[in-house]
């Protein structure tokens, strides 16, 4: 008896230490904010398990879909600060506010690593009447209101490439046609349904290399050293290095409020796994440009992207609430 | 010679062949539990397999495809509750027979003809894939609507009964598939600003509930009454049965290929719509539809095992998936260092046929382990019901949480379930909802696309529908199948024959 109480009383002290030693000590959650075999999923699924290595814990992978992201994000947020759940996320919630979409964005959480960022691009139906940029904007300007856009909803990809034509050029009279991501908009491309889609480089990518669909300019300051005969938009226009480089990116964030020493290893393992060989193979054969920055840098690029973007759908007339009313200054204010 | 080469690397290596095998095995049994999807499992061997070759993690990935989309029939037939959405027409005539005792026959024609749709499925896929493929790419959005509508129809068959009832039931199952934000505009829809409604309502969980839950509840009227004695006799299908039913199996599994391969529909639209087709073509069956006709089994099963290699097309052909499991799997091969894409046939043509043989071989997998343990599965219909009905709700809860790990949906399943109980009661089928539920966003997002389009001028709408010989095609269809079942075709048919006799 008094063998068993004295094991007992081991186990109990052991833990004790244990907790306040060794984080971690169960298994973590990583919620994913999108379905499935999506981009962010993939990213996420390719870099944790290395992270985890580097670790020396298991992190257990979910995706929580719904409300373009804003189910998982809520869940995340009104989880224990404790590092046990993370949010695996793209750059979509920083525009929630201003949407209308939410209440919350990356600002409730702290980021633990950018991981990489995506190029846009504007890729066209082989059969459309066009090869350039040049050429699709006096065609556009020649035949107002016929040229067929995919979009994938307000605060998408397709939105913010297309105010910042709209910016840049001065209005942009084109039919945008709705679709529930790019995966189903470039199938909608390849078949006809749509003549212009402004895509990440990495999911056009090797449909411009079966030549299946027609690249037109690259939305970045430079050509990208994956496509280096596609032009960069800023030779057709250089109106745009206001705006570039501008992209998607994929992170990982815990809610504000975690203890520092667990931002910490986790920011670390996530910058350990993020420089694994396979991965950065991986990113860069889909045209990613991996930044893996975590703390202040990190801070200082969200707040930059949020300022940049959400003035940019503001002056195009997208948004429903001006970012003023949250705060978010204008670029350069 | 090269092609031949790798469509064997999985007999020959009995690695591989252990992994199919295996993953074929769980996948029945993923299958067969209500709420434990295909989709599932395999999002989660994506982790699993990390560190693995390419080659055994797609092996195992395909077995629990295969053997999954088979599994979901199980539970149709024996329990009333469909393991898998594309295995709701399965159990319309399939529990109808497991009641007059018949469950063994029934599970052996379906694994028989699972078996032979599989089959054509990967014949098509190895033999086909760039055609098919290109015939699909070229369905507009307008074609898509058309093709949801012509979907709809079937409500004409799924309600036995009143057609008003179904129209009604139909209806519901739209309204419920348009609640939450609308993956278009982000605008709600339905949600009475209600967070909880603002991710619409899992259709996984409308299923099980009204499936599951529902049939609980109708049990427990018969709590004292004994279980049906089933008799296993027979198992496997006589070769007659099975030529019998070639020339419909071969029809149905030509609608699930072609359905599989569309990017955007999936099994469970195939079974529907194959269900459908075998109603309109079968004369006269030995028993009338709903009431267990074999051609009511052999229909969904041979389709939806069909769209497995169709959901193989696009995939590899285009880098499109064919339906959320394929697009797990293009995620897969992008993890594990190959480029999905329409490059990927002519950069790693290996892959394409080490996948075909990798089908092939969880096809027969899927034979052996579907007539193997009949006689134990038998055994769960003639448990007593103060048994069967508590394992109904536990798997229902189950399956209806671990479709998004969340309680909530829990709540919908069960909310459903009683619902669904009085449509029951009160004879309105359940079918019709469920099929609205899976249709509902094709039309909506399909229409709106179409429309869109054509600058919302419904004139220019229906010119782009007579100028595209698919589409018009497609919208005879919609007209012909509507009209058959209004009365007037009835009326019109009867004065036809009336007036041959008499000049006769």
């Amino acid at each position: 008896m008094k063998r068993v109480l004295l094991g007992a009383l081991g186990a109990i002290a052991l833990t004790a230490t244990a907790a306040v030693a060794e984080y971690p000590e169960k298994e973590i959650q990583g919620i994913i904010q999108w379905g499935a075999g999506g981009s962010t999923d993939t990213v996420m699924r390719s870099v944790t398990p290395h992270a985890e290595e580097a670790l020396g814990g298991t992190i257990v992978m979910q995706n929580m879909t719904g409300a373009v992201g804003a189910i998982a994000l809520n869940h995340v947020a009104g989880s224990d600060a404790d590092g046990y759940t993370l949010l695996m996320g793209a750059e979509n919630p920083m525009l929630y506010k201003i949407m209308g979409l939410g209440e919350k964005d990356y600002t409730a959480f702290t980021p633990i690593s950018i991981l990489a960022r995506g190029t846009p691009m504007l890729v066209a139906n082989n059969d459309a009447p066009f090869d350039t940029y040049s050429e699709m904007m006096d065609y556009i300007k020649a035949n107002p209101g016929t040229v067929r856009f995919g979009s994938t909803g307000p605060g998408g990809l397709p939105s913010v490439i297309t105010a910042m034509i709209e910016t840049v050029e001065g209005g942009l009279d084109v039919i945008a046609v709705p679709y529930d991501g790019d995966g189903p908009a470039l199938t909608g491309l390849q078949g006809g349904a749509i003549d212009v889609m402004p895509a990440v480089l990495g999911a056009a990518i090797e449909g411009i290399r079966a030549g299946n669909m027609k690249p037109l300019a690259v939305f970045d300051t430079a050509a990208s050293d994956k496509l280096p005969d596609v032009p960069a938009v800023v030779d057709a226009n250089d109106g745009y290095n206001t705006y570039l480089p501008w992209g998607p990116f994929f992170g990982v964030f815990v809610p504000k409020g975690t203890p520092e020493d667990v931002v910490a290893k986790l920011s670390a393992a996530y910058a350990e796994g993020a420089k694994n060989p396979e991965f950065i193979e991986l990113m860069e054969g889909r045209g990613f440009t991996l930044m893996g920055i975590s703390g202040d840098e990190a801070e200082a690029f969200l707040s930059k992207w949020q300022q940049g973007t959400a003035w940019l759908l503001q002056d195009a007339g997208l948004t429903k609430m001006s970012p003023e009313e949250f705060g978010i200054a204008r670029p350069g204010e | 010679m090269g092609s031949l080469m790798d469509f064997l690397t999985v007999f020959t290596q009995p690695q591989l062949l252990a992994l199919v095998g295996v993953g074929t095995f769980a996948g029945v049994y993923v299958g067969a539990i209500p709420g434990l999807s295909v989709t599932m499992a395999v999002s989660i061997l994506i982790s699993f397999t990390f560190s693995w070759d390419v080659y055994p993690a797609i092996s195992l990935m395909i077995g629990i495809y295969m053997g999954g989309v088979y599994g979901g029939s199980r539970t149709a037939i024996l329990l009333n509750i469909p393991g898998a959405p594309s295995a709701i027409a399965t159990a319309l005539d399939g529990y109808p027979m497991a009641k007059r005792g018949e469950a063994g026959t029934a599970i052996g024609v379906t694994t028989v003809m699972s078996f032979i749709g599989g089959f054509i499925g990967i014949g098509v896929l190895a033999l086909a894939a760039p055609m098919v493929s290109d015939f699909a790419l070229r369905f507009q959005p307008r074609d898509y609507m058309l093709l949801a509508i012509l979907g709809i129809l079937l409500v004409g068959s799924l309600s036995q009964g009143s057609l008003v009832k179904g129209i009604f039931a139909g209806a519901l199952g739209i309204a419920i598939g348009a609640v939450g934000r609308d993956p278009l505009t982000f605008t709600e829809r339905f949600t009475f600003d209600l967070q909880l409604m603002e991710g619409g309502i899992s259709f996984i969980a409308v299923m099980i509930g009204m499936f599951g839950v529902s049939e609980a509840l109708l049990q427990l009227h018969h709590v004292d009454k004994a279980a049906v004695r089933q008799k296993i006799s027979r198992v496997v299908p006589s070769i007659a049965t099975v030529k019998k039913h070639l020339p419909l199996s071969v029809q149905t599994s030509t609608i699930g290929v072609v359905i599989g391969a569309l990017p955007g529909t999936g099994g469970d639209i195939a079974a529907l719509m194959a269900y459908d087709h075998a109603k309109r073509v079968t004369k006269d069956p030995e028993r009338p539809f709903g009431e267990g006709a074999m051609e009511g089994l052999v229909a969904p099963e041979t389709a939806n095992n069909a769209a497995v290699g169709g959901a193989f097309i696009p995939m590899m052909t285009l880098g499109i998936p064919g339906d959320a499991v394929t697009a797990i799997m293009i995620g897969a091969l992008f993890i594990h260092g190959l480029n999905p894409g329409p490059m990927l046939m002519i950069d790693k043509p290996d892959m394409f046929w080490f996948i075909v043989g990798c089908l092939v071989m969880a096809n027969f997998f899927m034979l052996l382990f579907g007539l193997t343990g009949i006689r134990l599965f038998t055994k769960i219909v003639e448990m007593p019901r103060s048994v069967l009905i508590p394992l109904i709700m536990l798997l229902s809860i189950v399956g209806a949480y671990a479709v998004n790990n969340s309680v909530s949906d829990v709540y919908w399943m069960l909310g459903f379930g009683v619902f669904g109980y009085f449509m029951r009661h009160y004879g309105y089928p359940l079918g019709p909802v469920i099929l609205g539920v899976i249709l509902s966003r094709l039309l909506d997002d399909n229409w709106r696309r179409a429309i869109i389009t054509e600058r919302e001028d419904l004139g220019l709408f229906f010119k782009g529908v007579f100028a595209s010989p698919l589409s018009t095609v497609l919208l005879v269809a919609v007209i012909l199948i509507f009209v058959s079942q209004t009365p007037i075709w009835a009326r019109a048919k009867a004065k036809l024959l009336n007036r041959k006799e008499r000049v006769q």
